[in-house]
């Protein structure tokens, strides 16, 4: 049998009524954990595993798993497609992954593009979930091959390329988004280093000790700056109230979106693939691709549609991405395709090279309900633009309040932890000075993920080759990085040098 | 107007999800009628790890055989690899027979190591019982030219430093130790051994696969898929007796001639001053649970194995691993 037929034989076991049922349940419930932040698509799932154990309890075993992972997968990649909606709408990530959408798409509902900004990123992540489903299917096996081939020394220099790229947040002032990215590498700092296993400024404070979390950061960062801006700005004249306008995108912003969507499905998949990097840097990635790509990269954190639909498109073909090495390898390439995997064996079914021989009838369903839920989500998110459009319109008086009561929930609920409730209001003042100062905020949360990832593997490559730095440019996807990332640095210097006019932020 | 309806539906979700997240109890102790109310069993790391999974399978158990008539419920306390809620638990809640929590060899580790130590150990809890068993093993790549364990330990032997060994956890926890146990028991310098760590044995696993590290060390279940694809073999277990299934040919190390063993178990906990009517209600109501067949199909599902230990010979299996972490840890120069 083909590849047509296994996938004709997954549509025959996704298209079962109850397995159309457990799609749209896990795609719904995706939605809304999407949305709230602080529970993210990782606790989404895991706190879900015992119901669909209840729900899948008569069925035979195969059945079950089928059913099971269809559902559970749908909170995931439904969680990818909600963590836009309070990103755009209230500056607020509902995920991790969502942090760069905050950067346009809240300018853009502020512009009163909200229904714009929203339908983009649904008909994004559409299309991505599509791109990366065929990946999937036909790439898999020898990606699979490629990733684990990823050893320290690459994933060091990809880091470093990222890093190098965080040039392209910078708002005015070159020097200024250089201290902001130090700044978040030293808060990258704090906890148990994973190298050595010193713990590091944690004053022997046990919440320290697994160092800041990303998201109250981000949140605290990004929503509570906003909220003590509006507050403490506040105009003179009662700001005028963003107009929703027209819910579906114009023409123009569906020409605009076309090429970031095609450019970020692909770079999503492919991160998305690689075990550890995950949807965060995805669509990081894909934010820095769009800016660099654009012709006008200045228009960029002023509502620049192309800064939505590139990363929303990204974080979820690199869920599709993630699923490639746990399908294939049974290596979890994530924290929440992790629990996937758990789920997967609780029902007998081990992920791993086997997967597809001993169990076709759960790996193609999957991948065939992937395709469904895709579908189900793009026709549930377009209907739910208008309603979440018109948050917007809600007087700053009574969205100030609900913002804050959000963002303090969504970190609570997930840290059970009165210390992140304070880091979250500090992380929201330093936000707001940071902005007012004009200091760029992407390049401190940046950092603060890349850090920890750039550390760890450049002291594991050095461990391995005894110290040896040479590593880093005898592997050669290690060298093709690193090259990269020089270009990257030298290139708009050189063109300057030569008198070409370029856009380069540094102070004038 | 719509929109505060959905405001007002939405704040409500919200604070129902806030509340359920602090549904801490007052500190009642046991008296004759115990339980009298709920249960909570603490995981204490975030949902979806081994710690949560082990909650949440007792407490469904528990509850679905009618083993315990109150509801128990899971909360997830994540933080410190544990410490957090460790450091709240031993102080707080001492008194607290309503809350137990689940543990696994970390809580020996963190309260003996040096760096993010854990002030409070099992000494400042009641250990109730130990329930699952999984063991330490070494594993290379299927065409590693490590042809067997005698021959790793004799490439040690020569250069302690040429054997890159990777593991899912940080330097002076599980995964380094189970590492370096057979070498400590050959009498090599452990401290020259070179260990990697990463985030989780999976990527652990795929770094063997990519060529990235020699040596893998972790717990069997983890490999055992990959064994089954024929792409890694497992040199040794660090087990009192051969397993069974996949692993049922690999030597032990006893076998091997070194007397060392790592039993990764999972337990559960009481406080420290837990009521005596509540320890004994708990100590047959576990050992009942033991026996259960549909706790045997539960933990079979997840690939657990059973290893019931009593109150009492749980404590002292305890204090003997206790003893063997502490003794690693000072030869790595790690100790508190």
């Amino acid at each position: 049998m083909g590849v047509i037929d296994f996938l004709w034989n997954g549509f025959l076991v996704a298209l079962q009524p109850d397995n159309l049922l457990f799609a749209f349940i896990g795609v719904l419930i995706g939605t809304a954990v999407g949305v709230l932040p602080g529970i993210g698509p990782m606790s989404g799932v895991a706190l879900l595993i015992p119901i669909t154990a209840t729900l899948t309890s008569g069925a035979s075993a195969e059945e079950a798993a089928s059913s099971a992972i269809i559902l559970l997968a749908g909170v995931y990649y439904g969680a990818m497609y909600g963590g836009s909606t309070t990103s755009i709408l209230l500056n607020t990530p509902g995920e991790s992954s969502s942090v760069v959408t905050t950067l346009d798409g809240y300018q853009m509902a502020k512009q009163g593009r909200a229904g714009s900004a929203l339908s983009i990123a649904a008909i994004g992540s559409f299309v991505a979930g599509i791109v990366a489903l065929i990946g999937l299917i036909f790439l898999a096996q020898p990606l699979s091959e490629i990733a684990i081939k990823f050893g320290p020394a690459e994933y060091f220099s990809l880091m470093l390329l990222g890093l190098c790229a965080v040039s392209s947040f910078a708002g005015k002032s070159m020097t200024k988004s250089l201290i902001a990215t130090v700044i978040g590498l030293l808060l990258a700092t704090i906890g148990m280093d994973n190298v050595s296993g010193v713990a590091r400024f944690t004053f022997n404070t046990p919440v320290l000790y697994q160092g800041l979390e990303f998201l109250t950061v981000a949140v605290g960062i990004f929503a509570l700056g906003e909220v003590f801006s509006t507050i403490l700005q506040k105009n003179k004249e009662e700001q005028a109230i963003a107009k929703v306008g027209r819910v579906f995108p114009t023409k123009q912003d569906l020409k605009d979106s076309a090429a970031p969507i095609a450019r970020g499905s692909i770079i999503g998949f492919f991160i998305g693939v690689l075990p550890g990097a995950g949807a965060i840097l995805a669509s990081f990635f894909s934010y820095i691709a769009e800016k660099k790509w654009s012709k006008n990269p200045d228009s960029f954190g002023k509502g620049n549609i192309a800064g939505v639909a590139g990363p929303e498109s990204a974080n979820n073909a690199a869920s599709g991405g993630g699923m490639v090495p746990m399908l294939t390898l049974g290596i979890p390439g994530g924290g929440t395709t992790a629990i996937l995997m758990g789920a997967l064996i609780m029902y007998n079914v081990q992920p791993g090279p086997l997967l597809f021989e001993e169990h076709p009838q759960v790996a193609w369903g999957l991948i065939a309900s992937m395709f469904i839920g895709n579908l189900m989500l793009l026709i549930l998110n377009m209907p739910l633009v208008k309603i979440f459009a018109k948050i917007i319109e809600t007087p700053i008086k009574y969205l100030t309040p609900i913002i804050i009561a959000i963002s303090v929930f969504g970190v609570y609920a997930v840290q059970v932890e009165t210390f992140d409730l304070y880091l979250l209001i500090f992380c929201g003042l330093l936000g707001y000075f940071f902005a007012k100062h004009d200091y760029p905020l992407a390049p401190l949360v940046l950092s603060l993920v890349l850090g920890p990832m750039i550390e760890n593997n450049l002291r594991r490559a050095l461990t391995g080759s005894d110290g040896d730095w040479s590593i880093f440019v005898t592997h050669p996807i290690s060298l093709g990085f690193l090259i990269v990332s020089a270009l990257w640095l030298l290139i708009p210097i050189i063109l300057k040098l030569r008198g070409k006019k370029v856009i380069i932020n540094d102070e004038s | 107007m719509k929109m505060n309806k959905w405001a007002t539906a939405l704040m409500t979700g919200f604070l129902a999800l806030s509340l359920s997240a602090c549904s801490s109890s007052p500190n009642f102790g046991g008296g004759s009628n115990y339980p009298s109310k709920p249960i909570t069993i603490v995981a204490p790391s975030g949902a979806g790890g081994g710690w949560d999974q082990t909650a949440r399978s007792i407490s469904k158990v528990l509850n679905e055989t009618k083993l315990v008539e109150k509801t128990i419920t899971v909360e997830n306390r994540p933080g410190g690899g544990g410490a957090v809620f460790m450091a709240e638990y031993a102080t707080q809640e001492k008194k607290n027979s309503y809350k137990l929590f689940v543990n696994s060899p970390p809580i020996l580790i963190n309260n003996l190591k040096k760096e993010g130590n854990s002030p409070f150990g099992y000494q400042d809890t009641t250990p109730l019982a130990g329930l699952t068993k999984d063991y330490g093993i070494y594993a290379v790549k299927t065409d590693s030219p490590i042809k067997d364990m005698p021959a790793l330990i004799a490439k040690l032997k020569q250069n302690p430093s040429s054997i890159a060994f990777a593991g899912g956890s940080a330097p002076g926890s599980m995964d380094h130790l189970i590492s370096v146990l057979p070498a400590y028991k050959s009498g090599i310098d452990i401290k020259k051994l070179k260990y990697i760590s990463y985030d989780g044995g999976g990527e652990a696993i795929a770094a063997l696969l990519g060529g990235n590290a020699d040596v893998v060390s972790t717990d069997a279940s983890s490999v055992l898929e990959y064994v089954k694809s024929g792409k890694v073999r497992v040199l040794a277990v660090a087990a009192p007796e051969k397993l069974t299934g996949e692993l049922k040919d690999v030597p032990t190390l006893k076998e091997l001639g070194i007397d060392a063993e790592f039993n990764i178990w999972r337990g559960i906990f009481g406080p420290k001053e837990m009521d005596a009517t509540a320890k004994k209600y708990w100590e047959d109501k576990l050992k009942a649970l033991s026996e259960n067949e549909t706790w045997q199909k539960e933990i079979a599902a997840r690939g657990w194995l059973s290893d019931y230990k009593g109150s009492a010979d749980f404590t002292k299996f305890l204090q003997e691993q206790n003893k063997q972490v502490k003794e690693l840890l000072t030869s790595l120069g790690m100790n508190k």
